[in-house]
């Protein structure tokens, strides 16, 4: 298992620059999480790493060995495409035992490793049918299984679970878990759904528009965005962004909000002036009694363990609270809300971070 | 690998591409060849060595062709008869193929396959009685007789059918419950849907029509009635031994094909991979 | 949806009428009178008399027959194989191209085949010339004898096999372009990763993802090159014909030159038999292939 490590890295379609002199480390046996929305490189950048891209600028180095200039095959990683690829003409063996072929590798060898990786993968009672016959988990299992008997550095995901259906992309992000935890290699996985890259990540590279914009493990963060992008990114429903006047600091700051309601938050800002709070929807609850604001509900979801409002205050400004699962809350109900500033963001009116508790 | 094996996969990647454009090039010589050297003047056409552009640039041979010989005549033949056979073929077979894709009708089934089966007879067999019958007709020398024997193209109406078969049922339902009639469902509906392919089968004909080789040549014993792909083989006294009036003279025939190539390229190969898709 | 069956088989009837008037009387009475006229003695206009089988008889006897029976083979031999690899070839070439480069390098290629097969006739017959041709400059940088290749009757059939598949190419290359585009990019890729060189992704990869469609490459061209005409009765023209013909050309030259109708009629329905016979064996073979997985 290997370190990969990118410096400097950039690459240009023409004149549109798609990568930016973006740099990380991944360690050896660490499950690292591309995170982005469409658009953002985080498969451009995964495709740099396998050799599907070239890199304009800049080095790339898997397990040591400086590889920006290899051939794909070379590299000692494995790919799992997000459709799979898996070659229809031939047999799931065959599929499996094509790359080792192509290496010249004894055939006893080769059938070792294509029956352990059955073996693993459950996937024995498949292994003389064609793609044509499987079920989509099931070609998936193949394309992974292709790439375990390659026994490479790093494995590569791109997207795997966006072809499966809801139940199936739960289940299988359990045993790609566990998969992880077995084989303990290096894995690098891009995604665009957060969650996924939530429970799966040892950390996440969180990109937008061809930049990174923080790496750190899941709950860092969730809990403390580096950029107002990261926070609206992460997590589901997204964080509210109130904007508010601020006066005082340190202890004594009082933040107004849109509707004039005045609520004390102890945050250290450098001067009064406007503000952008950020606050997470389970942060904001509804309580009997008097909240720091009062707002009419405009639509109640009913989760099963939580439930969430969409509250519409006085001046028009919008905030996603949350209650118990066992929620009465019914659209047109007044409501009282209780802020919990124990996480909160405060930043200036460019996003510029200048706080985070 | 190190930088430079990259580089020579990259070169060898470059290599592919430049022998590929050199073969087009070797490849389209001889049609730029057959131009060239009908812009030569005669003497100069049969120079012992290579001359890839003419000495003198003339268009003699060009004017000779079309003020002293009846390729003015062959081409009205030629348009006259590819138009006919265009027109007759597609719309005949986009009539029929509606009614067989859209309607119910007795012996409906067996028409289809009749028709099918038709694809694997070749016409070249027919020739023998085709030029009875248009003889027997007394359309032999006539456009007519040029025009007949030649709208035997189960391609097109197969490719209709296939075409209005995937229409969705909904618009036939809407329009039966608006009290049209088949004719205008088929003229309202369904032709205007498929306005494509009926461009690209009618392209398609016209030129398969206007290349058409054996049965005009067997049709047609008159030099005026002759269309221009067979005159040209066939008239030698008015251009004699001379190449490149013959050349000049057959630019002129080949010229209008393949302008309607160039300017409808995409139709012409979307009727040729439809044309192979139903044979397949 | 319910019908109205009375009118709306009288409407199809209408629809139908034309097409179905003129394919009777240009298709179907036409095969009829063939058969018909394969077993009488009869000029190619007027009135035969009835001779039972001895059209058909004479045939295994009939020295013209046996040349233009082998004649089409070998003409076959020669033009279809080679016709679909080369196809094949300048297909893979163009797929690597894109853009403005790929659609001037296809018009290219492809041009020919828009060609009237005069036209085609006459470019190659000035290109090949003894005399004056191009062509013969080859021979000359060779350091060979210069060659009338269309009078030669050891070159005339290659000869013609070779314009054949320049003028034809560009269909095959159209079905194989169209094959190749079908292959998805990501299996190449997979393969790249797989450490495949280019020669393994050809054979193991490309080439059977591509079968179907050599195969319908190699089923028309068959088919197409068995009827053959045109260029070969074109190029022999002040040749030698009867060394040079084929089963079409040997049709014609019976019912047009010897005015025998009946016996042309003869070979005809041979040679249609031939072509439904090979046709049917080319769709029962695909269907075969095609389920042995």
């Amino acid at each position: 298992m290997a370190e990969i490590t990118l410096n400097n890295v950039s690459k240009s379609f023409g004149a549109v620059t798609v990568i930016d002199n973006v740099s990380l480390t991944v360690g050896a046996g660490e499950l690292v999480v591309f995170l982005g929305p469409s658009g953002s490189g985080k498969s451009t950048l995964l495709r740099m790493i396998a050799g599907l891209e070239t890199i304009d600028s800049g080095t790339l180095t898997i397990g040591g060995k400086e590889s920006q200039n290899l051939a794909p095959g070379q590299r000692n990683v494995a790919m799992v495409f997000q459709n799979y690829a898996l070659y229809p003409h031939m047999t799931v063996r065959e599929n499996m035992a094509f790359g080792l072929k192509n290496i010249r590798m004894p055939a006893s060898e080769i059938d070792k490793r294509v029956n352990d990786a059955a073996r693993i993968l459950e996937m024995d009672a498949l292994l003389d049918r064609r793609p044509s016959q499987l079920s989509g988990g099931q070609r998936q299992r193949v394309a992974i299984g292709r790439a375990i008997v390659k026994e490479p550095a790093a494995f590569l995901f791109d997207e795997p679970l966006s072809n499966l259906d809801a139940a199936l992309r739960v289940r299988t992000r359990v045993e790609l878990s566990e998969l992880h935890q077995r084989m303990k290699s290096t894995m690098i996985y891009v995604t665009h759904d957060q969650t996924e890259a939530m429970t799966l990540g040892d950390r996440i590279v969180i990109l937008n528009n061809c930049k990174i914009e923080q790496i750190g493990t899941p709950m860092e963060v969730y809990t403390y965005p580096a950029a107002c992008f990261v926070a609206g990114f992460i997590g589901s429903p997204a964080m509210n962004f109130l904007k508010v006047q601020m006066s005082g600091s340190g202890e004594k700051a009082v933040a107004t909000l849109g509707d004039g309601s005045r609520v004390a938050i102890p945050v250290a800002v450098p001067e009064a002036g406007r503000y952008e709070l950020g606050i997470r929807p389970e942060a904001v609850r509804v309580t009997d009694g008097s909240g720091d604001t009062t707002g009419d509900a405009r639509v109640v979801e009913h989760l099963g363990d939580r439930t969430l409002v969409y509250v519409i205050l006085k001046d028009g400004t919008q905030i996603t609270a949350q209650d118990t699962g066992r929620s009465t809350v019914a659209p047109g109900d007044r409501l009282a809300l209780l802020f919990d500033w124990s996480h909160l963001r405060v930043c200036d009116e460019l996003c510029r971070d200048c706080h985070v508790q | 690998m190190t930088p430079e094996t990259a580089r020579r996969v990259n070169l060898a990647g470059a290599a592919i591409t430049t022998f590929t454009v050199f073969c087009a090039i070797v490849w389209a010589f001889p049609i730029y060849w057959g131009i060239v050297s009908s812009l030569k003047p005669e003497d100069e056409v049969v120079r012992p060595y290579i001359e890839l552009w003419p000495d003198t640039l003339t268009f003699q041979h060009y004017w000779f062709a079309l003020t002293q010989t009846q390729i003015g005549t062959w081409y009205i033949n030629s348009i006259a008869t590819a138009v006919g056979v265009t027109i007759l073929t597609v719309s005949t077979s986009m009539f029929a193929g509606y009614a067989i894709s859209q309607l119910r009708f007795p012996f409906r089934k067996p028409l289809y396959w009749l028709i099918l089966a038709s694809f694997m007879v070749p016409t070249q067999v027919l020739i023998v009685n085709h030029f009875v019958l248009m003889a027997n007709m007394g359309l032999l020398n006539t456009w007519a007789g040029i025009i007949l024997p030649q709208l035997i193209h189960p391609v097109v109406i197969i490719v209709y059918k296939q075409f209005f078969d995937q229409v969705p049922k909904d618009f036939r339902e809407a329009a039966v419950m608006d009290n049209a009639s088949e004719f205008s469902i088929l003229l309202k509906v369904y032709m205007p849907m498929n306005w494509g392919v009926t461009t690209a089968l009618s392209i398609v004909t016209f030129i398969w029509s206007w290349n058409a080789f054996l049965w005009p040549f067997l049709a047609v014993t008159k030099t005026e009635m002759m269309t221009i792909t067979v005159g040209i083989t066939q008239v030698n006294d008015a251009f004699g031994v001379y190449y490149a009036r013959q050349l000049s003279a057959a630019v002129l025939a080949g010229f209008p094909v393949a302008l309607a190539y160039l300017l409808f390229q995409r139709r012409v190969t979307q009727a040729i991979t439809l044309s192979a898709g139903i044979k397949g | 949806m319910i019908r109205n069956t009375r009118k709306e088989t009288l409407v199809a009837f209408v629809l139908i009428a034309p097409f179905v008037a003129i394919y009777g009387l240009i298709f179907i009475y036409p095969t009829i009178d063939m058969f018909i006229l394969s077993f009488q003695d009869a000029p190619l206009i007027g009135e035969g008399t009835w001779v039972g089988w001895e059209n058909y008889t004479r045939l295994p006897r009939d020295r013209r027959f046996d040349t233009a029976f082998w004649n089409t083979a070998y003409f076959v031999a020669l033009s279809v194989v080679p016709g679909t690899l080369v196809a094949l070839f300048i297909a893979l070439g163009i797929s690597r191209l894109s853009g403005r480069l790929q659609a001037l390098v296809l018009a290219l290629f492809f041009l020919p085949y828009i060609l009237p097969v005069s036209v085609v006739y006459r470019i190659w017959d000035w290109t090949l010339n003894f005399q004056f041709g191009i062509g013969m400059h080859l021979f000359d940088w060779m350091g060979i004898d210069r060659v009338p290749i269309f009078k030669m009757t050891g070159w005339f059939m290659p000869a013609v096999a070779f314009v054949t598949v320049w003028w034809t190419a560009g269909f095959s290359i159209l079905l194989f372009l169209a094959g190749l585009r079908a292959i998805p990019q990501e299996i190449y890729e997979a393969s790249s990763l797989d450490n495949a060189s280019r020669w393994t992704t050809f054979t193991k990869i490309t080439w059977p993802l591509l079968w179907p469609v050599t195969a319908l490459v190699l089923t028309i061209q068959l088919i197409l090159q068995l009827k053959i005409f045109d260029q070969v009765y074109l190029f022999s023209v002040g040749g030698r014909p009867n060394d040079n013909l084929v089963m079409v050309y040997y049709i014609f030259q019976r019912a047009f030159v010897n005015n025998d109708g009946g016996r042309a009629a003869a070979i005809a329905v041979v040679l249609f038999v031939i072509v439904i016979i090979v046709s049917v064996l080319n769709f029962q073979l695909m269907r075969f292939a095609e389920r042995r997985p």
